[in-house]
């Protein structure tokens, strides 16, 4: 079994070490990434949202909605442990009785 | 051939992470050490991005100075090499986020099979299971 994985997993690490041959290399200023949207936010966030932190800009004004829904998974997230967390006390005192 | 590995380095290192990553999700029995394993796995993919906003040549964090936002009060563009790629930077924000909840919500699982079974490693909660034929 562990010899198994061990193998599907050296194929895996391999395969994305291959398709790493096409990617632009570390910190390179004209990769994609950084050339085709990017620009644009860091040259407007300020005169459209007046916060000179670009990363809060995106995150709290363009993509507001993202955030909101981001923090409805953190309710959610903290309902259920507390839901679980606390039906385990209740059976306890259940359990006494 | 040393600029290349110098320029690749970062991915080769976060695929090992990954392969750790999900080394132990697969063939580790106890579900805490699974639970580890799967947080290496995202902070791979985590430092993956953050590397993808890498920019040489001087680019700092992704925070205008004083003087670009002066610049920008008098609508001179603020140039885009000066600083970092802040759009991973936002999005990994949003995925360490939705890690911490995922790992909130697994601990409290882990708990409550602790409580039922009185062991974390995943065979003898199948031997258990089996014993009580469930």
């Amino acid at each position: 079994m562990k010899v198994f994985v061990l193998i599907m997993l050296l194929m895996t690490g391999g395969l994305l070490a291959y398709g790493v041959k096409d990617f632009p290399g570390w910190s390179n200023p004209n990769a994609p990434a950084s050339t085709h949207v990017s620009p644009r936010y860091i040259q407007a966030a300020y005169t459209k949202t007046h916060t000179p932190n670009i990363v809060t800009a995106v995150l709290a004004d363009y993509r507001g909605y993202d955030t909101l829904g981001e923090t409805v998974v953190i309710f959610t997230a903290g309902m259920g442990v507390i839901l679980m967390l606390r039906k385990k006390r209740r059976n306890k005192g259940k359990d006494n009785v | 051939m040393f600029e290349y590995i110098v320029s690749k380095f970062n991915y080769w290192a976060y695929i090992c992470l990954m392969m750790i990553g999900l080394y132990a999700m697969i063939v580790k029995g106890n579900l805490v050490k699974k639970l580890i394993g799967m947080n290496i796995f995202q902070v791979s993919i985590i430092l993956f991005y953050v590397s993808v906003g890498a920019k040489s040549g001087g680019a700092t964090v992704p925070i205008l100075t004083a003087e670009d936002i002066h610049h920008a009060h008098a609508h001179v563009l603020a140039n885009p090499l000066q600083y970092m790629n802040p759009l991973p930077h936002v999005l990994m924000l949003t995925a360490i986020v939705v890690g911490i909840a995922t790992t909130g919500v697994a601990l409290a699982i882990i708990i409550m099979i602790y409580n039922r079974y009185k062991t974390l490693e995943e065979d003898e909660i199948l031997v258990i299971r089996k014993e009580s034929g469930v």
